[in-house]
């Protein structure tokens, strides 16, 4: 029993699809995420990653083909195991930093007080907020916030993140760190799912796609993306281009 | 489950007393209108018919606004998106915004009810714990009715265009200034429709007449009902705006 539960993937996509009215963003997609690794999501501004990450949380439904987290549909019952973080800082303004943390500590039951405390000021040290703990969100700058939000996503220790452009408008410094932590994590075992444009998150993940036009074009891990181009200098970004041109000629 | 609540309610208590210009208006705003309401109307007589409907016009207007352009920035900034990925459901939010507001809602009507007795000498006979408790009914409507409406607008901008629309017309016909019986037969029909009628009507009969709430039983039923469809109604549509 504990063996079948290991063996079941983080994440399973077989041939998901996804439309807003008019516009497919999500085309038969198909993909596999082992457990306690960091995975990429690499992709032009429009290339589904977003539509993704929300059919993998359960906020959109698949129109078509199936998904499975931790080998179960999405769905309210399994909210408790996946933490998000959205696109763009989703947290009360008004609300200081610490209680936006404490506010998403207790929606996803962190019922016991002093650990929830004890937590609580833990991720703030973490994401170096803990001077400005008091105040108000809004009065953070835009990285600031971006940091408000990762804590919030990652306070109640879930197995299973997405984390949707963690790394945008960090400071090189920061980013760093937050790749540090994020491989603490994957150590300890949780799955983490990345999106982002920028090939020096690429280089961080231990496997990643490349996505295009809501669905994959490429997957590996960064050295095996890097050396299917072929060339021994080659890096992620010649890697992403030689895919995409790979992918016209053969339309 | 209702932990839950108790942690949406407690968030939009400390959203709400941590901006202390809007703690300030809430007081302030239902003081400033029934002083001009007991300034600009001499006649003791008219003054005893017009500030119970005030109570209740009142709590339905700010009920509505508050909530409304709380649970538009909740679709908007976002966090609505996160909280529908989380564990909360849909009526765990619903009870968290109810409660949360109902408590200002209370506070508010014990304020201007004091006022109305003591300082603008208004007439009372009733119990106050009466009032309160049709003022929380008409506040779960407003609630309700915020909750529904904000899927509606975009921004701050026409949520407020929905005042003129949603609120004023009710204010007009529901008997504030003028009795709804002698207004024209097709007046009266409308106004029968707007749940903000029977308030006014209730409320005078907590206020006026030595009512109880048994007393007024079809008005607290068809505000009881309305309440209900906007609540099935608001959590129906709750949900959009959090991913499209
Ligand atoms: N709410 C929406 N309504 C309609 N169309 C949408 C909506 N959200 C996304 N789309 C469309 O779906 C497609 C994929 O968008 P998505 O946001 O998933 O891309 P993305 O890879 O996250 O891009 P970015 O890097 O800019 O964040 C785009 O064509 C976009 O216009
Ligand atoms: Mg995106």
């Amino acid at each position: 029993m504990a063996k079948r539960q290991a063996a079941t993937a983080a994440v399973e996509v077989d041939k998901a699809s996804f439309s807003y009215k008019n516009i497919k963003a999500i085309d038969e997609l198909t993909l596999q995420v082992p457990r306690g690794i960091s995975f990429g999501l690499l992709g032009p501004n429009g290339a589904g990653k977003t539509t993704l990450i929300r059919m993998l949380v359960g906020l959109l439904k698949p129109k078509s083909g199936s998904i499975r987290i931790l080998g179960q549909t999405p769905s309210r019952q399994t909210a408790h195991l996946i933490g998000y973080m959205p696109q763009l800082p989703s947290l009360y303004t008004e609300l200081s930093v610490i209680q936006n943390v404490n506010f998403f500590a207790r929606v996803y039951q962190m019922n016991d007080k002093r650990q929830r405390a004890k937590r609580v000021e833990e991720v703030i040290r973490l994401v170096d907020l803990w001077q400005r703990r008091q105040d108000s969100v809004m009065k953070l700058s835009g990285g600031m916030k971006q940091r408000v939000s990762l804590a919030c996503a990652i306070v109640h220790q879930p197995p299973l993140l997405f984390l949707d452009e963690p790394t945008v408008g960090l400071d090189p410094e920061l980013r760093f760190t937050f790749w540090e932590h994020f491989a603490d994590l994957t150590h300890q075992g949780t799955t983490l799912i990345v999106s982002s444009h920028t090939m020096d998150d690429a280089a961080h993940c231990d496997r990643l796609i490349f996505m295009r036009g809501g669905g994959v074009i490429a997957q590996g891990t960064p050295n095996e993306l890097r050396k299917a181009t072929g060339k021994a200098d080659a890096n992620l970004e010649d890697a992403f281009l030689y895919y995409i041109h790979r992918e016209d000629k053969s339309v | 489950m209702f932990n839950q609540i108790f942690t949406i309610a407690n968030r939009i208590i400390y959203q709400l007393i941590r901006d202390r210009r809007t703690m300030v208006l809430l007081v302030a705003v239902p003081l400033v209108i029934a002083s001009i309401v007991g300034v600009s109307i001499p006649e003791k007589q008219m003054l005893d018919y017009i500030a119970p409907a005030v109570l209740a016009v009142l709590i339905l207007f700010f009920g509505f606004l508050l909530t409304g352009i709380s649970f538009l920035r909740e679709r908007s900034q976002g966090t609505l998106e996160r909280l529908m990925a989380s564990p909360v459901s849909k009526l765990d939010i619903v009870g968290g915004y109810l409660l949360g507001f109902l408590l200002f809602a209370v506070l508010q009507t014990m304020i201007l009810f004091f006022y109305l007795i003591y300082v603008l000498n208004v007439s009372f006979h009733g119990e106050l714990w009466q009032i309160i408790v049709f003022e929380i009914i008409i506040g779960i409507l407003a609630v309700c009715l915020g909750i529904f409406i904000s899927v509606f607008a975009r921004n701050e901008f026409q949520m407020v265009q929905f005042i003129p629309l949603i609120i004023l017309p009710q204010m007009f016909l529901c008997g504030l200034l003028w009795p709804v019986e002698q207004m024209p037969e097709y007046l009266q029909w409308i106004a029968r429709f707007l749940p903000l009628t029977y308030g006014v009507d209730g409320i005078r009969a907590l206020m006026l007449q030595g009512q109880g709430l048994l007393d007024i039983g079809k008005e607290i039923g068809v505000l009881a009902g309305y309440a209900a469809g906007l609540m099935i109604l608001a959590s129906l549509t709750l949900r959009r705006g959090a991913s499209a």
